[in-house]
């Protein structure tokens, strides 16, 4: 048995409070739009900081080092990272390799021998490997062995070359950089002192430091420096993001220092979405806000049209019938509100890829699934409170 | 197909009011083809039993049961069931939609569960004398051609059961004669029973029981 609906259309009384409807639609339609916008852009935010900054390997690596305050001057120990520190780093999901930056705890000189007449106190440092990003398979060293590799920075390179010829030194290019051969020596207690040859044999753009291999350092920190375990002051980080806001908060929070440069993109990130979560929130409060308008609307319809409801189900209409036919009729209303703002948040994209971002590679003037998930869920969520509300009145009627 | 009273008496009726009524606690079976005649003045309870028969109203003491199911059990769907397809009615109050013309007032009934074609809204109401009133609304009717609405509008369902309550206290003789017929006829072809409440007897309609209320 088909019953029709449509003679019943005209016994709920509207008439006199379209005012309010049209409001209450409005409303929805501004709030989802807000909503929607937002999510968009959110995703918008994600993909132009996010994508950008993952390099070679789809990593960023960051040295970070404990930020040394008048309090911790000059106790060591309050200003290296020690092992809880490094577990607990590791341990963070948006951490995918700490390895520590160990310096030598000795005197070491570097001399440019007969060549150029230079020489200077030096540090030298050593790290994992895999963190250096150019090692040449002869980045090895063996006890008994007297010629270091070194991995040197590119930025110490471009330093020297500017000082060089205040010195009346050589500025070296790339290539010759690696082919002097340099005479590292080692000082230990009691006089104890010996000279290595080294030569650069990589440069690397990552690290800034000397690195020469662990096997060394490790040896030369026990024979010189009488020394067994090293402490890190610097940690070398391996994130798939160096712009995470949760990543960057956990810093900030930990009081570590990190290279503000490499991470600045984050903080404008982080900042924008916090403006843009803002403003998510506010379209969700504006979509409730709707949705309680309207829920007064369909109150005030139904107390208006009591007299003909309570009729209709005195005279046997079922009272489930009725609900889902009255909020039937709204579903047209809320899929046009919500189509509304879809295609404006469409216009908004489209406008926001091709004039600000100049049709950047990264975007798409296409909505991304997320937003289209989410006007569906604000059509379903408008049907159903819509039903449970009519329905609860409805009953109220019987 | 029965309806049973046992016991009834409204819950704001005392006991004194029971004395001498025929119905009011006492145990009662209305079956299928019956015409139960309810004769009872002013005040006596007759809309209250019409409505509690109906399942409008539950405030009274006692049962009434239809096919051994008690009333007061019933939720809401079921009593839709029950009035579409088992119980109808003529209010005294008539109980028409007043903005909706008089076709439409018994088309909302037709569409609910059709026992008769569209067509037959037309021919009953000629029948009636109401046939040029159709596309008037029914607020502007007067009360004689309301109730003839109204009882057009029972006639459109099925039923076991036919309540009527004071059908014909704005009808002259001729015109209730005529309607009465026409219940008859209706009731016959469902073989259904009608419960008739009114002030003082009738002459026209063939009862096979009577009870003072």
């Amino acid at each position: 048995m088909a019953v029709s609906f449509k003679p019943i259309r005209t016994l709920l009384q509207t008439g006199t409070n379209t005012g309010s409807r049209w409001f209450s639609y409005i409303g929805l339609g501004i709030g989802v739009l807000l909503l929607l916008c937002s999510i968009q852009m959110f995703i918008n935010i994600q993909q132009l900081l996010g994508g950008e900054n993952q390099r070679k390997e789809g990593y960023d690596f960051i040295s970070i080092s404990k930020t040394i305050t008048n309090e911790t001057m000059g106790q060591l120990e309050k200003n290296l990272f020690n092992e809880n520190d490094i577990k607990e780093i590791s341990s963070k999901p948006f951490v995918q390799g700490v390895s520590p930056l160990v310096a030598n705890r000795f005197r070491v000189q570097l001399s440019a021998g007969e060549i150029i007449p230079f020489s200077t106190d030096m540090f030298l440092e050593t790290l994992d490997n895999t963190f250096i990003d150019t090692v040449p398979p002869n980045f090895t060293w063996k006890e008994g062995q007297d010629y270091i590799p070194i991995v040197f920075s590119s930025d110490f390179l471009e330093i020297y070359n500017v000082f060089a010829p205040g010195y009346g030194l050589p500025q070296l290019s790339e290539a010759t950089a690696s082919q002097v051969m340099v005479y590292i020596t080692c000082y230990g207690a009691n006089g104890l002192q010996q000279t290595f040859r080294g030569s650069i044999v990589a440069l690397s753009d990552r690290v800034n430091s000397i690195i020469v291999p662990k096997t060394f350092l490790d040896w030369a920190n026990m024979k010189f420096g009488n020394v067994h375990d090293v402490k890190a002051s610097r940690l070398y980080i391996k994130t798939k993001d160096a712009n995470n806001p949760d990543f960057l908060s956990y810093l900030q929070q930990k009081n570590y220092k990190v290279n503000k440069d490499k991470t600045k993109f984050g903080r404008v990130k982080q900042v924008l979405q916090g403006i843009f979560s803002g403003l998510g929130i506010f379209g969700m409060l504006v979509v409730i806000l709707a949705l309680m308008l309207f829920s007064f609307y369909l109150q005030l319809m139904i107390a208006r049209s009591k007299d003909n409801l309570q009729l209709l189900l005195m005279l046997g209409y079922s009272p489930n019938w009725l609900s889902k036919n009255v909020s039937k009729q709204f579903i047209p209303v809320y899929i046009l509100v919500v189509l509304t703002a879809l295609v404006f948040t469409e216009g908004m994209q489209w406008a926001f890829h091709h004039f600000a971002m100049f049709d950047r590679p990264e975007l798409s003037s296409l909505l991304h699934w997320s937003v289209l998930t989410t006007a569906l869920f604000l059509i379903g969520l408008s049907l159903l409170t819509n039903y449970r509300m009519v329905k609860k009145l409805l009953y109220k009627l019987v | 197909m029965q309806l049973q009273l046992q016991q009834l008496l409204p819950v704001y009726f005392d006991e004194s009011q029971r004395n001498g009524s025929e119905v009011w606690r006492k145990d009662l079976t209305f079956n299928k083809g019956e015409y139960i005649k309810i004769v009872a003045p002013s005040g006596s309870g007759k809309s209250s039993l019409m409505h509690f028969l109906y399942g409008l109203r539950n405030e009274y003491n006692g049962n009434i049961t239809y096919n051994n199911n008690d009333l007061k059990k019933f939720t809401a769907e079921d009593f839709a069931v029950y009035r579409k397809d088992q119980v109808s009615i003529v209010f005294q109050d008539l109980r028409l939609f007043p903005e909706q013309t008089v076709y439409e007032n018994i088309e909302l009934k037709r569409q609910l569960n059709s026992f008769h074609p569209a067509e037959k809204i037309k021919e009953m109401a000629e029948r009636l004398g109401i046939g040029s009133k159709l596309k008037n609304k029914s607020r502007i009717c007067s009360y004689g051609e309301q109730q003839r609405v109204a009882i057009i509008r029972a006639l459109m369902q099925p039923f076991d059961f036919l309540l009527l309550d004071e059908p014909f206290s704005h009808l002259d003789d001729k015109n209730s004669q005529n309607a009465m017929q026409l219940m008859l006829e209706e009731a016959r072809l469902r073989n259904a029973a009608i419960i008739f409440a009114d002030l003082e007897r009738i002459d026209f309609f063939p009862y096979t029981r009577l009870f003072h209320l």
